[in-house]
């Protein structure tokens, strides 16, 4: 024939999945993630300007551990379905190698506890002192104590571009 | 020589066996075979998936809390062999096995009865839900419908009567005649 036939693919599998599994394309684990929340959630709020990063680092998801090119994408992003199901996931303590030779039998094994998780704070409000907090929730019987944390999350305005 | 536990699915690694993922945190993840690294790597949750262990002690499947688990540790304490201690440790392991074994069938044994129970309550329940397909709600209507047959019948031939002769006769005729003076019976006696 002698012209350039491009091959045809017929069968293309599942190697886009067996890409994104790929150990160089790894993003954090949720255990990590949950240490993250615990001890380091103000600095990654609050990161030094990085010009390899999106956004400079500027805007960094703690939940998801996604940077964002700006604020307003950032915002669209915690009102995802994506956002509110990693804050679902990291309401139960993640899985350690602790708990898989617990559940082997060394140790008596405690289920999972719940905590309450809730969207981060803005950068104004950590440099201003606020931390994410991972507590454990507690019964249904005192509720008083969530509707005292909602106003803050209510009157938190939308933070103004940050200046780079 | 260790035997390893899995991280996904807590079953023991023998030596040579299995793979070990190091994260770029210095955590070192072991895995048993290939099912249990793929599933690492699509980032399951062990939780979740119904075939390991944490699953089965989550879902309250097998013995979570006892103190029989308590023996069976990483103590990271070095002890300076004695041919004694290390005798006593192992009947003392033979006997906590023992005794573990026992106790987790037992607990399994248990949960096996609870079900059991309910399983018969439930059967009641559902006979009595569909009580109809037993026996037909009409029943009771028909057997009484027959019983008022039965009663009839009998009756009828208790009685055995004849049927009745209806005779026509004129009222005023009638009055006329039981002024004269005549009962009913000679009335019936000279029809006859």
């Amino acid at each position: 024939m002698g012209m350039v036939t491009k091959r045809k693919k017929m069968h293309y599998g599942d190697t886009h999945l067996q890409r994104r599994w790929r150990v160089r394309n790894r993003r954090r684990d949720l255990d990590q993630i949950d240490d993250d929340l615990r001890t380091r959630s103000g600095e990654l709020i609050n990161q030094n300007v990085d010009l390899e990063k999106p956004g400079f680092a500027q805007f960094y998801c703690v939940h998801c551990a996604k940077y964002f090119i700006d604020d307003a994408a950032m915002q669209g992003h915690f009102r995802t379905k994506v956002h509110k199901r990693r804050l679902k996931a990291l309401e139960i303590e993640p899985y350690s190698i602790e708990e898989s030779e617990r559940a082997a039998g060394r140790g008596s094994f405690q289920k999972a506890k719940k905590r309450g998780i809730e969207t981060q704070p803005t950068k104004e409000e950590v440099i201003a002192g606020k931390r994410i907090k991972v507590e454990e929730k507690v019964k249904i019987t005192d509720t008083d104590s969530t509707p005292a944390t909602n106003p803050a999350r209510a009157t938190r305005s939308r933070p103004q571009k940050m200046e780079t | 020589m260790r035997i390893e536990t899995c991280y996904f699915c807590s079953s023991k690694i023998y030596p040579g066996h299995g793979v070990n993922f190091v994260r770029n945190d210095c955590k070192i993840f072991k895995f048993c075979r290939g099912k249990c690294h793929k599933a690492f790597k699509r980032k399951k949750n062990p939780r979740k998936v119904g075939w390991t262990k944490a699953h089965r002690k989550t879902a309250g499947k097998e013995l979570a809390i006892d103190p029989s688990f308590e023996f069976e540790k990483r103590r990271n304490v070095p002890v300076k062999y004695s041919r004694e201690t290390w005798q006593k440790a192992l009947e003392a392991i033979k006997k906590v096995t023992e005794i573990k074994q026992r106790r987790q069938d037992h607990f399994v044994m248990e949960r096996l009865r609870k079900g059991r129970e309910i399983e018969i309550q439930m059967d009641v329940k559902n006979v009595q839900r569909n009580m109809s397909l037993i026996r037909s709600p009409a029943a009771g209507l028909k057997e009484r419908r027959a019983k008022e047959e039965a009663e009839e019948a009998a009756l009828m031939d208790e009685e055995d009567l004849p049927e009745e002769k209806i005779t026509y006769v004129d009222a005023r005729e009638l009055e006329k005649r039981l002024e004269e003076g005549m009962g009913i019976e000679d009335l019936e006696m000279l029809e006859a």
